[in-house]
């Protein structure tokens, strides 16, 4: 695990400490416990056996015939006693009154009251453990003391402590385990659940199901999908405004030109006719950058989801605007073309239209008469293109990237452009994930405005273009065949 | 603005717009082409007018009040009229235009538009019902007999090749619009199948003398064709 920022709030690793903590801290005190109930029978086993040296030496103290106590012992018997193979052990024998009898003479005394006492203390440098044993031997009273250095019983409380903390290290191990797993198990549908959100792109704003979440996040993904249903409303009626805008804004001006045109035509008086064509002319400015306006809002992705994402072929689009601009083409002396090949992306084929059109009438805009645009569409290294190539004024090298920018126009711009065109091309380029290149044309003459795309994978094999889907067919030939 | 040719005179136009701006100028626009026109303000003032009179061709648009131009052609359809129909809207989505093209729509038209582009829609809508009904076409100077395969201007007869004449059907049926070069192609394979590009070039090239300025056929760099009777 890395130190992401977000494990301080992570609700694995404080399921994982609040289960791992109090388990460990229970075990412990398991360990500790255990150690104080074996320790003491340990020691008094150890102790029992001392006892019994103690009985054994008592048993051979005796009177004497001069009426004084005196062990009778031989040494190999006391040898046994003494035999340990690890711990020294040391014993003494005195009368009631404290006298030395036999043993060794500087072995602390445990005795309190009773017959059998213990005690631990130190001789000659070492923890040693004392048990002593107070009795009689006819009419007097005498006392055996066994001490013991503490080595086995240091040992055997070691081993067994060793043993207690081995085996709940073991099972401090399982319960780890156990949490880590039971933990990443119980989160695994969040995981799944941001997966699937993650996964999602940004303008997809279907709900998610709810079909596996689990029952604690329900009101959450409920809440994120009355969200998404929220967005999803506002993108819609945000489309159904425009398109209401559109028309409220488009038949008065459509109204407006026609019959300005209609005057025009009928108009006898010259200097009448030359105001009327200028205000025609205002009017039709009026009505394109209504339509630009609307065009660049509409081309807002919050109003395009990904849903409504068609595959559109380029020539239809290339074949579309030529049609339509052919006219302003002629009139103003410039030979329209276009090279198309076939290709074909995922995508909005009004708004791609819209794009072609405003990149087209710029250069139209832009080129003297006797000049040249070219529409031109295709694959190039993997990624579609639609692009314009005018023998126009050009952009200076400086200004191409601001001009992608709203109501900016070069400083060589001409005529009477609203500055909106490029800025709906890079609105659209964006809204399909294209980008928009500026360059001069071939030979540095005029201006070359290219916007890529990603290609759909199998590019159509038809390319015949039936974008006028309405053209007629020979009727001659239709009933021949 | 020229008359439209022999017998247009009685070829009368329903238009149905409510904006009474746009649709007094459209009904100008039509009159000065030559073409008798009434113009209504919604669907039902057009059912009753389609009721008593007949008409070469309607001209709706989608964004009526009430019922919408959209629902007046498909109860049109429904009912089998194959009057010819133009759909005129404001709004510039696809679906519109397709939901109108699968309703039965003949021709589809953006606002705002030029009246020129209008009117030369209109001439080749009553066109093609003409070369269905009657089997004879006027354009501009040209007049062309579908049955015999015959051309003449201004009453000469021209002597075209089968497949001059099959390009020149489709420019005519298509006037005023681009027609690709492969919608060309497709028009004289009947005759050959190993045709090229090439060759529709110079069948057009050939045409163009034949017509001299009776017609103009201009082309379209790396597009196609597009026929002009020079009035639009």
């Amino acid at each position: 695990m890395t130190a992401r920022p977000e494990r301080a709030t992570s609700i694995r690793w404080r399921l994982f400490a609040t289960l791992f903590v109090p388990a460990a801290l229970v075990l412990c005190a398991g360990t500790v416990t255990t150690y104080l109930a074996v320790a003491p029978p340990v020691t008094d086993a150890y102790d029992q056996a001392l006892l019994e040296s103690a009985l054994a030496i008592a048993a051979h103290v005796q009177p004497n015939a001069n009426g004084r106590l005196e062990l009778k012992l031989p040494p190999d018997a006391l040898a046994i006693v003494r035999a340990d193979s690890k711990d020294s052990v040391f014993f003494r024998v005195s009368s009631a009154d404290g006298t030395f009898i036999a043993g060794d003479a500087d072995l602390p005394e445990p005795m309190q009251r009773g017959n059998r006492l213990e005690r631990d203390a130190e001789y000659h440098g070492m923890p040693v453990r004392l048990v002593g044993y107070r009795t009689y031997a006819g009419n007097f009273g005498f006392s055996v003391t066994m001490g013991e250095t503490t080595h086995k019983r240091d040992e055997m409380r070691s081993r067994l402590l060793w043993i207690a903390l081995a085996a709940d290290g073991v099972v401090l191990g399982l319960i780890l385990t156990l949490i880590w797993f039971s933990v990443n198990r119980s989160l695994a549908p969040l995981r799944a659940l941001e997966d699937q959100i993650a996964r999602r792109s940004a303008n997809d704003l279907t709900p998610v199901a709810l079909g596996d979440v689990p029952a604690e996040i329900r009101g959450v993904v409920a809440a994120l999908n009355r969200l998404f249903g929220l967005v999803r409303e506002g993108a819609v009626s945000q489309r159904r405004f425009l398109d209401n805008a559109a028309h409220q804004l488009r038949t008065p001006l459509t109204g407006i030109q026609a019959q300005l045109e209609l005057m025009c035509v009928s108009e006898e008086d010259p200097a009448r006719r030359l105001r009327l064509t200028r205000i025609l002319d205002g009017a039709r400015r009026l009505g394109y950058t209504t339509h630009q306006l609307l065009t660049l809002a509409r081309a807002d992705e919050s109003a395009n989801p990904r849903w409504d994402f068609e595959d559109v072929e380029l020539t239809t689009i290339v074949e579309a605007v030529i049609a339509d601009s052919l006219a302003a083409a002629e009139d103003a002396g410039i030979d329209l073309g276009a090279e198309p090949e076939g290709a074909t992306v995922r995508g909005i084929g009004w708004l791609l239209t819209e794009a072609v059109k405003a990149l087209t009438n710029n250069a139209l805009e832009h080129t003297p008469a006797g000049g040249s645009v070219t529409l031109r569409c295709g694959i190039e290294r993997g990624a579609a293109f639609l692009e314009v190539v005018d023998t126009g004024v050009g952009i200076p090298a400086h200004e191409r990237e601001r001009v992608l920018e709203r109501f900016f126009r070069a400083s060589n711009a001409r005529g009477s452009g609203s500055g909106l065109g490029l800025a709906i091309v890079k609105e659209v380029s964006d809204l399909h994930g294209g980008v928009v290149t500026i360059a001069a044309g071939p030979g540095a003459v005029g201006t070359r405005i290219r916007m890529e795309l990603p290609a759909v994978a199998a590019p159509a094999v038809s390319v015949s273009s039936d974008s006028e889907s309405n053209i007629v067919v020979p009727l001659l030939r239709r009933s021949r065949t | 603005m020229r008359s439209f040719g022999p017998g247009a005179g009685s070829m009368r136009v329903l238009i149905v717009e409510d904006d009474p701006l746009v649709g007094d100028a459209v009904r100008l626009a039509l009159v000065a082409a030559g073409l008798a026109t009434d113009l209504v303000g919604s669907a039902e003032a057009a059912r009753s007018a389609l009721a008593v009179e007949t008409f070469d061709l309607i001209v709706i648009d989608i964004g009526l009040p009430g019922e919408s131009g959209l629902r007046l052609l498909q109860g049109l359809r429904s009912r089998g009229r194959v009057l010819p129909a133009l759909i005129l809207t404001a709004r510039d989505g696809l679906t519109d235009r397709v939901t109108a093209l699968d309703l039965g729509a003949d021709d589809y038209l953006t606002k705002p538009f030029h009246v020129p582009e209008l009117v030369a829609r209109c001439r080749a809508l009553i066109r093609r019902a003409n070369a269905v009904a009657s089997s004879r076409v006027a354009f501009g100077h040209l007049e062309l007999d579908m049955t015999h395969r015959e051309v003449s201007v201004s009453g000469r007869m021209l002597d075209l090749t089968q497949r001059e004449w099959a390009i020149l059907e489709c420019l005519v049926l298509n006037a005023g619009r681009l027609v690709s070069k492969d919608k060309l192609l497709h028009a004289v394979a009947d005759w050959s199948h190993d045709l090229t590009p090439n060759a529709v070039e110079q069948y057009v090239s050939r045409l163009r003398n034949k017509l001299g300025a009776a017609a103009r056929i201009r082309a379209v760099r790396g597009m196609g064709y597009r026929i002009d009777d020079g009035s639009a």
